[in-house]
């Protein structure tokens, strides 16, 4: 089986479980009037995963900085799929912080007055967070920090933007195929003004060949999150499992559906049942999961709840919105979060 | 429980019924206005129903359903829930050719894979056609509406060349495919 630059081709002795569907199908459509057609499975030959191991409770202090690990946990994060960067280097993390910095201070002067206020220079740091990744596949992840300097002041420069590029436990098979000056760093997490996303995203694109695209979590996605959350209850106290949904009637409904979160674990034990063995998770038991708490909506209000859309699912270990914007609560179960997102950024990205 | 069947009633001449199933009922109007302006050399009867099975006290007036279209929103999992359940009110000669199904949304970023994958098992179980329709443009409303005139055009035995089974077996895989799982 060779493997060219990024497309997988069809090996020549075809093994039962894969097959690499047309390359072109989804990537080549001329853009829709609607969203994105996700270049999913089909490229990567991927399928979706139909079982996941259930959340470990990690202490992911012992191997990441707790300093750092802070930074990751105060923020709402909005979350983008990135295609794999060309020749970046963890060793020159500096001299590629000059360059954004540059490059910020360079865009926010063009066509304005030079003014002497308080924004006169952005100071950027790119450090590497290590000890997330998970495989030895894994790049280490890369957090990337603005802060704006006063020009007159004493003060210290404060953080306006902060982002961070990371990658764990990503596919095994794809990483390897990728060519050696790539490095693949799928999930991209901003928080700060929009302008200066913007800046970061274009400065990326122009410097590593890369492209971004705006990540929507799917309702499945929400599901597994809602059911991988419940299951920590016993070891880490969730304190409540909210559910938003929006409906479709005229005119639009929100419900925020609200389950006290030792029912909720009572009705996921019963579909699956703690076993030390085999810890993993299936579709299927997720499905009767969130099926056990329509019904049960149903038979109080009379409304199907599978006739909307589930927009947000929260938990005191974190919460996730359909728009793509997550915040993480605790540092216990981060790993199992951030896998779930780089699977789902790297099943997005079209190539 | 009666249940629905094509060869019950005598046809008309010159004239073919589709009934539209949808349990939301945005799209099957307008696929219906759309249906019945486009075509003008044979009487097209558009009935339009939520779910199966159809109302009683109809039955003795209601005239012979040549083809039964499920229209499944793929934004929404009632939907084909909806549409699963409606299918066990359908007789059988229904799945030789006079079935199929009719998604919309189909390239909606949000919408979880699993969903379409769900239907075309469903419509590759029962070997009926699965056409998927825009629905918020007119051009596709109207493409949609002459897509669904040829296959009825050929359940109602109006077309003097197809002969439904054969018709539509291009339109299925014969065999179940087992290739879902690698989809």
């Amino acid at each position: 089986m060779e493997c060219n630059a990024l497309v997988v081709n069809t090996p020549a002795h075809r093994p039962d479980t894969r097959r690499s569907k047309s390359y072109g199908r989804s990537c080549v459509e001329p853009p829709s009037l609607f969203w994105q057609t996700p270049g999913h499975l089909t490229t990567l030959g991927h399928r979706i995963p139909t079982s996941r191991r259930a959340a470990k409770s990690h202490n992911i202090t012992t191997k990441v900085d707790p300093e750092q690990v802070a930074l990751l946990i105060k923020n709402e994060w909005k979350l983008s799929h990135v295609t794999p960067l060309y020749r970046f280097r963890h060793t020159q993390l500096k001299l590629y912080s000059k360059h954004l910095a540059a490059f910020i201070i360079a865009e926010k002067q063009q066509g304005v007055a030079v003014e002497v206020g308080v924004e006169a220079g952005f100071k950027v740091t790119f450090s590497a967070v290590l000890g997330i990744a998970e495989t030895k596949e894994d790049a280490e992840t890369v957090f990337i920090q603005v802060h704006s300097k006063p020009l007159f002041s004493a003060d210290t420069p404060k953080a306006v933007w902060r982002g961070w590029l990371t990658c764990v436990n990503g596919d095994p098979e794809y990483l390897r195929s990728l060519p050696p000056d790539f490095v693949s760093l799928p999930l991209f997490c901003s928080s700060g003004p929009e302008y200066l996303t913007a800046l970061v995203k274009s400065w990326f694109e122009r410097t590593f060949d890369c492209s971004f695209g705006s990540l929507y979590l799917n309702s499945t996605m929400l599901n597994w999150l809602a059911a991988l959350w419940t299951g920590c209850h016993p070891t880490s106290n969730i304190r409540y499992l909210k559910l938003a949904w929006n409906m479709p009637s005229q005119p639009p409904l929100d419900i925020a559906y609200t389950v006290n979160p030792q029912d909720a674990w009572e009705l996921w034990n019963s579909i699956h049942t703690e076993d030390s063995t085999d810890d993993r998770i299936n579709i299927e038991e997720v499905q009767l999961f969130m099926n056990g708490l329509e019904i049960h909506f149903f038979r109080h209000f009379k409304i199907y709840l599978s006739a909307g859309t589930l927009t947000k699912v929260s938990t005191a270990l974190g919460s996730a919105h359909h728009d793509g914007k997550i915040k993480i609560g605790s540092s216990d179960y981060i790993t199992t979060l951030l896998t779930l997102l780089t699977e789902c950024a790297l099943m997005k990205t079209p190539v | 429980m009666a249940l629905l069947t094509p060869y019950s009633k005598i046809p008309e001449l010159n004239t073919a019924t589709v009934l539209l199933v949808e349990n939301e009922e945005q799209f099957q109007s307008r696929l219906a206005d759309a249906i019945v302006q486009q075509e003008k050399d044979i009487n097209v009867n558009v009935r339009l129903a939520r779910k199966l099975p159809l109302p009683v006290e109809n039955s003795e007036t209601r005239p012979r359903i040549d083809l039964v279209v499920f229209i499944v929103n793929l934004l929404s999992e009632r939907s084909l829930q909806a549409a699963e359940s409606s299918l066990s009110h359908l007789g059988p000669d229904y799945f030789l050719g006079k079935l199929c199904f009719l998604v919309t949304d189909a390239r909606c970023g949000a919408v979880p894979q699993e969903r379409l994958l769900s239907v075309r098992r469903l419509a590759a179980s029962h070997h009926c056609p699965v056409i998927y329709a825009e629905h918020q443009t007119e051009d596709g409303i109207t493409m949609t509406a002459m897509r669904v005139l040829t296959i009825l055009k050929v359940s109602a035995g109006l077309s003097p060349v197809a002969t439904t089974a054969l018709y539509l077996s291009t339109f299925t895989r014969c065999t179940f495919p087992s290739d879902f799982d690698e989809d």
